[in-house]
């Protein structure tokens, strides 16, 4: 029996409001999801019965705090199928994950040496790479998604006896393509180089095995899965992690500290300096609770459902150019020539319908794609058919309103 | 409707902006605007015409003559260049020392435009308010 978003919505209340007098219809999901009960009760209950500093006082509280913060880090391990807890390293996003891995293996880059991305990439995982190419005299190379959207069927040359890092989103945040990962990461592989999975949009979707993808490095934001912002997660293998050259240091991620010297603390907080972000931790890990309690892969094959739907009805008008794939994936992304998307995006606005209108952080494939932006709408668990179509009846009627013929 | 400049009197811009009782409304009438606005040539859409800040591209060009400023704006997006009629009409015509004595953020809220003037990357309006300024 198909998944009935109906069954968990009411665990959204921020969902059940009107804006501008109409039904607010959230289709920014790709941008920040909402937010469950069980995840802002964790966060309250946090405040209201265990806040403490964790790792520190040897009291009640924090010895309440430091439990649930480290278990906290086994839910996370184990929803990623991470082999041990020290491998989840927190952080306040995947950007800083990404800064975490570009500023670590710094010592190890020379010049000439190889990073290779894919068009794709949001700028997260774009401008790490490419300062650390500045600051290293290593070649930041990039593996191009074609014009028609696909991937070239041989892109081994690519990779290179000189590619040291290879860095590429899941799923494209942008046009919701997915990139063929277990190829490119075998070539990666096979070079020796270090790999960085971005899984920022994944990770709501996707149910996420790091030990199948077998990636030096895999990075995500709680905020886009459910949880609170200002959250993420650096999985890393140990040898991995281990090279890494802390690029924060402090307070918590030290053993031993005089004026001549210091030892550093082990794994994983030889990678957390300063006090952690306690609340966050505490409510992502009720999120992955939240995401575990569902059959994920019901819920993806809904949020496919309504993106496939949007795409059919929006391809049958014409005049409609629709960047993201047909099927497979959770959102849609389009142009219509001759408007401008902020003007599109303005109307939806005006009929409680949020999409995102812009570049998406990805002023590159923007270029190849030959658009200043596109207009993006994003499903997430609790977007119902109707909300589908209202995207669609609105965004029709928005194009008649602004059509000058 | 629209004087030597070709642009719609204030008078009938406040009143039909003030007119709107939603935000879709709001919208209508600044489509309908955004057609009363002479676009610019290609040459005056100069690098040193655009105004930073913006996400649809903004053009804006001062003349001076005794002293008294005129003004000429585009853009690529429509409902900002139903704005920019909008704010060109509360400037139009006036020294730089009346311009800067205006709170034209205030007139434009006054105009039911209150959701432009977020300092949101998605509309430059208070980048244009300032390069007004200091054109």
């Amino acid at each position: 029996m198909a998944f009935d978003p109906s069954s968990l919505r009411h665990l959204f209340p921020i969902l059940a409001q009107s804006a501008y007098d109409h039904p607010l219809t959230y289709l920014d999901n790709a941008a920040t999801t909402q937010k469950p009960l069980p995840v802002l009760d964790a966060i309250q209950d946090y405040y209201r019965s265990f806040n403490a500093n964790v790792h520190r006082g040897a009291h009640f509280l924090s010895d309440r705090a430091t439990n649930r913060f480290e278990q906290a880090r086994d839910t996370i391990a184990s929803f990623i199928n991470a082999p041990e807890q020290s491998h989840v390293i927190w952080t306040k996003g995947a950007t800083e994950a990404i800064n975490t891995v570009a500023f670590g293996l710094e010592h190890l880059l020379e010049k000439g040496d190889e990073i290779l991305i894919t068009s794709l990439e949001h700028h997260a995982n774009l401008v790490p790479w490419q300062q650390l190419a500045f600051r290293t005299g290593a070649r930041l190379r990039i593996l191009p998604l074609t014009s028609n959207g696909k991937w070239e069927p041989e892109f081994s040359h690519y990779f290179t006896d000189r590619t040291r890092i290879f860095a590429a989103t899941q799923i494209s945040n942008a046009i919701g393509v997915s990139t063929p990962l277990q190829t490119m990461l075998d070539h990666a592989k096979q070079q020796g180089a270090f790999t960085l999975v971005d899984g920022a949009q994944a990770v709501a979707h996707y149910p996420i095995d790091v030990q199948i993808l077998d990636c030096d490095f895999y990075v995500f934001s709680g905020h886009k899965m459910y949880g609170p912002t200002g959250i993420g997660v650096l999985y890393g293998k140990s040898h991995a992690l281990e090279v890494l050259l802390p690029y924060q240091t402090g307070g918590e991620m030290v053993r031993h500290v005089s004026y001549q010297a210091t030892e550093f603390n082990v794994l994983p907080y030889r990678l957390e300096a300063g006090t952690p972000h306690i609340e966050g931790v505490i409510g992502l890990a009720a999120a992955c609770d939240f995401l575990n309690a569902q059959d994920r892969l019901s819920l993806l094959a809904w949020e496919q459902s309504l993106a496939t739907h949007v795409y059919s009805r929006l391809h049958k008008e014409g005049g409609i150019e629709i960047y993201s794939p047909e099927k497979n994936t959770t959102l849609v992304s389009l142009s219509v020539p001759n408007i401008h998307i902020l003007d599109l995006n303005a109307y939806l606005d005006s009929q409680g319908v949020a999409v995102r209108a812009g570049s998406h952080c990805a002023h590159p494939l923007m270029a190849q794609l030959g658009v200043a932006g596109t207009l993006r709408a994003s499903f997430a668990c609790y977007n119902t058919m109707e909300e589908a179509n209202r995207f669609c009846d609105v965004l029709l009627e928005a194009i008649d309103l602004l059509n000058d013929e | 409707m629209t004087d030597s400049l070709g642009q719609q009197k204030p008078v009938n811009i406040k009143a039909q902006l003030q007119a709107c009782r939603s935000k879709e409304e709001t919208f209508k009438a600044l489509v309908t605007l955004s057609k009363t606005l002479p676009r610019l040539s290609v040459e005056e859409k100069t690098e040193d015409n655009k105004v930073k800040g913006c996400e649809s591209a903004v053009w804006l060009i001062m003349e001076e003559n005794d002293g008294l400023r005129h003004f000429k704006a585009d853009s690529d997006a429509k409902l900002m260049r139903g704005v920019l009629v909008a704010l060109l009409s509360l400037v139009e015509g006036k020294t730089l020392a009346d311009i800067q004595q205006m709170d034209l953020k205030a007139e434009l809220a006054e105009l039911n435009l209150s959701s432009y003037l977020t300092s949101s990357r998605t509309n430059g309006v208070l980048a244009i308010l300032n390069k007004i300024n200091t054109i």
